[in-house]
């Protein structure tokens, strides 16, 4: 058995598809293209998946991570090759290989936040000394964070068409993430505290790669 | 900011209703195709998804190369209010387009309570409600399915039904309307040469009279429309066209898997049910067919699950030989087979062990009514001694959970025979309790499933008064005290919500102003009971001077001329006649293949009707 992760890109019409429903997706993906896959034992058997990071709906991604295990050897080309041949639009397998990394090592993710609306004070947003929010916690409830120190690195560079492209790395680990919809909704409050407009900017979500720490390619 | 669609997907429950671009949906190039189509199920994405007769047409059209048909579903609450709010008009799931710049929006006709539901996308789609108002820029609105059998209360909104199925009668039109697009297009020009075409009913060519107690005086075909519109039927089901692939939804619908039909029409004549007489006659698919079918299905969707569709599957005569061949190749590739409540003991427990016949459904059973008696009198082919010893089986080998399915409400129908079904359930809990091997420590669990009946169209039923929501009321609360053990747990349909669907399935052309009102007083979801409001409908009654108990709850003489006797359904009226006359006497009616009784349908020269009987 050969354990193999498939790096893919999940864009356009796609990026509605929800975390339940993609692994559904790829599941009948991975049949269709009739790769060897290895199902789950017992008395309801499927195949077995795993991704990580889900990426919640509406956000698009470049270099998504899917593991599966295959009972006979599969040319890696082939893998991309057959899965690209039978995968909806919007989804596409980028690469095929033996994982190098465990799931737990994956720390952090990069993401390109594309904002759009009334983007004239995020750079007094930005020059904040704190910038906490309210963050749902696993068990249900609220806790603040401080979105600060993330924002550090981040890079805003604002475009001539009126759009603003922040490139920034987030937490994506098992003992931290930090949701990139927290800094649009962040600052929506900022404009509205300051100015008093509702619903400032809409921020689209594009998540370009996954690290180990903050450099080491994920793979 | 007017909000792009993309805005609005992300401020919705499940966008995925709304998004498109699932595996297999079609794509084509707008500027090279001539007839875009838009398929429009009344009803949410998960219901309208799930649905078969929109999987075979949406094939089948978008096989024609100048034929581009998108899906089109009604929007839920959230999204309608989002698209009212700005100003987004209904737009096919494809291409996103707004399909009032279609040239057909078709409507599938599943059940009458989404009669509203068709207005509402209408209005969505910007398109005017009354056919009498659209112009020749207008699409053209058509409907067909199973309520086109009595299209009359939403006649004036549908420029043309098709009547029957629809894969041959589609094709014609949209031969017919190439010609005079070729020619300069206009409505009533095309809509008159429709109606030459078999199968085709365009409402505005007949005129309708009422007598003086409302009842229908007359119905007059105008321009050469014939007096009587046939149904049409597909007589090689071989070689009917069958998708290869069905559009793999992303979120969870209601029936998320492969289905193949394996034949049309039932046998059976239960007189109750209207798909057993407007489907007639049988004809089924050859088993290589469908094996061949189900498998080219299951590959090109990756689904995990498959099914078998018909009214009534343990009826397919080559069952015993398409089983094995389904199974050779489902089970090397892990495709599990579900099949509706199959009568089990036909089969070897091998196979209906490796089906998972029972672990998928578990056990049902749908006795219709509480007595022999009652059960002869709807022509319901099942026996007492047929269920217990069924039941007596599945509990030896370990079941421990029943399904029933009845009816109140039944024509002839005592008090005796409600009290019926509490004393059938009570039999099941004692078969399940005598059982020396049943499971230690695990009670049985009957449940008792009631809804009402509604008097169809096209059936032997079709002159019975329905009982009012008062009597059925009062028949629900005999059963409950009919019922003395907590083994046996009673769930019924609101009479309401039948009362209303039994004033639609009977009515006539009179109701549009009633549909047209009731929209407008914010009826437009009435098949999902948390926006079902009767009493608005009874205010709209009354306020436009109608009597819905006219239509629901009257006896109609045989004499009488029923508002869709211009349609013809194969079955006659003569036939319907006597088997309502049998029903009286509680006289039962052989199937199919016992003995042809004669009920007209045998005029097609094909399938049951011309197959040899032992
Ligand atoms: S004509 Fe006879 S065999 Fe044919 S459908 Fe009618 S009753 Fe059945």
């Amino acid at each position: 058995m050969r354990e193999i992760r498939i790096r893919f890109r999940k864009t356009g019409r796609a990026r509605y598809i929800s975390h339940l429903d993609l692994t559904r997706a790829m599941t009948r993906a991975v049949r269709r293209a009739g790769l060897p896959i290895w199902y789950t034992e017992g008395f309801n058997k499927h195949p077995y998946l795993t991704f990580a990071a889900p990426l919640s709906l509406g956000f698009e991604g470049l270099a998504e991570s899917m593991d599966l295990r295959l009972l006979e050897d599969v040319p890696e080309d082939e893998i991309v090759r057959r899965l690209n041949a039978v995968l909806p639009e919007g989804l596409a397998a980028v690469s095929a290989a033996e994982p190098v990394h465990k799931a737990g090592e994956l720390e952090t993710a990069r993401y390109r936040l594309t904002f759009t609306g009334e983007l004239s004070q995020m750079a007094a947003f930005l020059a904040q000394d704190a910038i906490l929010v309210e963050k749902r916690t696993k068990k249900g409830g609220m806790k603040p964070v401080d979105l600060k120190p993330s924002l550090a690195g981040a890079v805003y560079t604002p475009s001539q068409d009126g759009e603003g492209i922040m490139e920034v790395t987030l937490p994506c680990g098992s003992n931290e993430t930090i949701n990139p919809a927290l800094i649009a909704a962040a600052y929506n409050a900022f404009v509205k505290e300051c100015t008093g407009v509702e619903q400032a900017a809409d921020c689209r979500v594009l998540r370009t790669g996954l690290f180990c720490g903050e450099n080491l390619p994920f793979c | 900011m007017n909000p792009t669609l993309e805005q609005l997907f992300m401020k919705v429950q499940k966008p995925g209703r709304y998004t498109g671009g699932e595996l297999n949906s079609v794509v084509k190039e707008k500027g090279a195709v001539g007839i875009r189509f838009a398929f429009c199920f009344p009803d949410i994405y998960e219901v309208g998804m799930s649905h078969l007769g929109m999987k075979l047409l949406y094939g089948l059209f978008n096989a024609q190369p100048d034929v581009w048909c998108e899906r089109v579903f009604a929007p839920d609450v959230d999204m309608e209010a989002l698209m009212r709010e700005n100003g987004v008009k209904l737009f096919g799931l494809e291409s996103r387009d707004p399909i009032d710049t279609f040239d057909f929006v078709g409507f599938t006709l599943q059940y009458e309570l989404s009669f509203t539901a068709i207005l509402n996308m209408l209005d969505l789609a910007g398109i005017p409600l009354r056919s009498a108002d659209r112009g020749d820029g207008c699409p053209l609105v058509i409907a067909g399915g199973p309520c086109a059998c009595n299209p009359e209360p939403i006649a004036d909104f549908i420029d043309l039904f098709t009547l029957g199925e629809g894969e041959e009668v589609n094709l014609e039109l949209f031969e017919l309307y190439r010609r005079h697009k070729a020619t300069g297009f206009h409505r009533e020009d095309f809509l008159r040469e429709a109606a030459q075409i078999e199968g085709v009913y365009v409402p505005s060519l007949y005129e309708v009279q009422y007598h003086e107690d409302g009842t229908v005086a007359s119905v007059t075909p105008k321009d050469g429309a014939p007096e009587k519109v046939r149904k049409r039927i597909i007589l090689d089901m071989d070689a009917a066209y069958y998708p290869d692939r069905f559009v793999v939804p992303f979120i969870d619908i209601v029936h998320d898997r492969a289905m193949s039909e394996i034949f049309r029409g039932c046998i059976r004549g239960c007189r109750f049910c209207q798909a057993g007489f407007i489907y007639r006659p049988v004809r089924e698919k050859s088993a290589e067919t469908i094996n061949a079918q189900s498998h080219a299905l299951c590959e090109n969707t990756g689904y995990e699950e498959f099914s078998l569709s018909s009214l009534s599957t343990s009826d397919y005569t080559e069952l015993e030989k398409l089983l094995p061949m389904l199974l050779d190749w489902a089970e090397k590739e892990q495709t599990n087979i579900s099949l509706p409540s199959l009568r089990v003991d036909g089969f070897s427990e091998e196979l209906a062990a490796k089906l998972n016949v029972l672990r998928r459904s578990g056990l049902t059973f749908a006795p219709e009514a509480g007595t022999q008696r009652l059960r002869d009198a709807i022509n319901k082919n099942l026996s007492e001694p047929e269920i217990l010893d069924t039941a007596k089986k599945a509990f030896s080998a370990g079941w421990t959970a029943v399904k029933l399915y009845f009816m109140m409400g039944l024509p002839t129908e005592t008090l005796e025979d409600v009290a019926g079904i509490a004393e059938l359930a009570q039999k099941i809990v004692n078969c399940y309790y005598y059982n020396p091997n049943k499971p230690k420590g695990k009670g049985v669990n009957v449940s008792v499933s009631v809804s009402c009946f509604v008097p169809k169209p096209f059936t032997p039923f079709q002159w019975e008064p329905q009982d009012t929501i008062e009597e059925l009321e009062e028949k629900q609360r005999h059963l409950r005290v009919s019922v003395t053990t907590k083994k046996v747990s009673l769930h019924w349909h609101d009479a309401q919500v039948s009362f209303l669907e039994g004033v639609f399935a009977r009515g006539d052309r009179r109701l549009c102003a009633v549909m047209e009102e009731a929209f407008r007083r914010g009826c437009k979801r009435d098949s999902w009971s948390e926006h079902f409001s009767l009493q608005t409908w009874l205010d709209v009654f009354r306020d436009l001077g109608l009597d819905p108990a006219f239509y629901a709850n009257r006896r109609r003489d045989f004499s009488e001329v029923l508002p869709w006797d211009h349609l013809d359904y194969g079955v006659t009226k003569a036939f319907l006649a006597a088997e309502n006359r049998r029903a009286h006497e509680s006289q039962t009616t052989p199937n199919c293949r016992q003995s042809c009784s004669g009920c007209g349908a045998a005029r097609w020269k094909g399938g049951v009707c011309t197959n040899a009987r032992n």
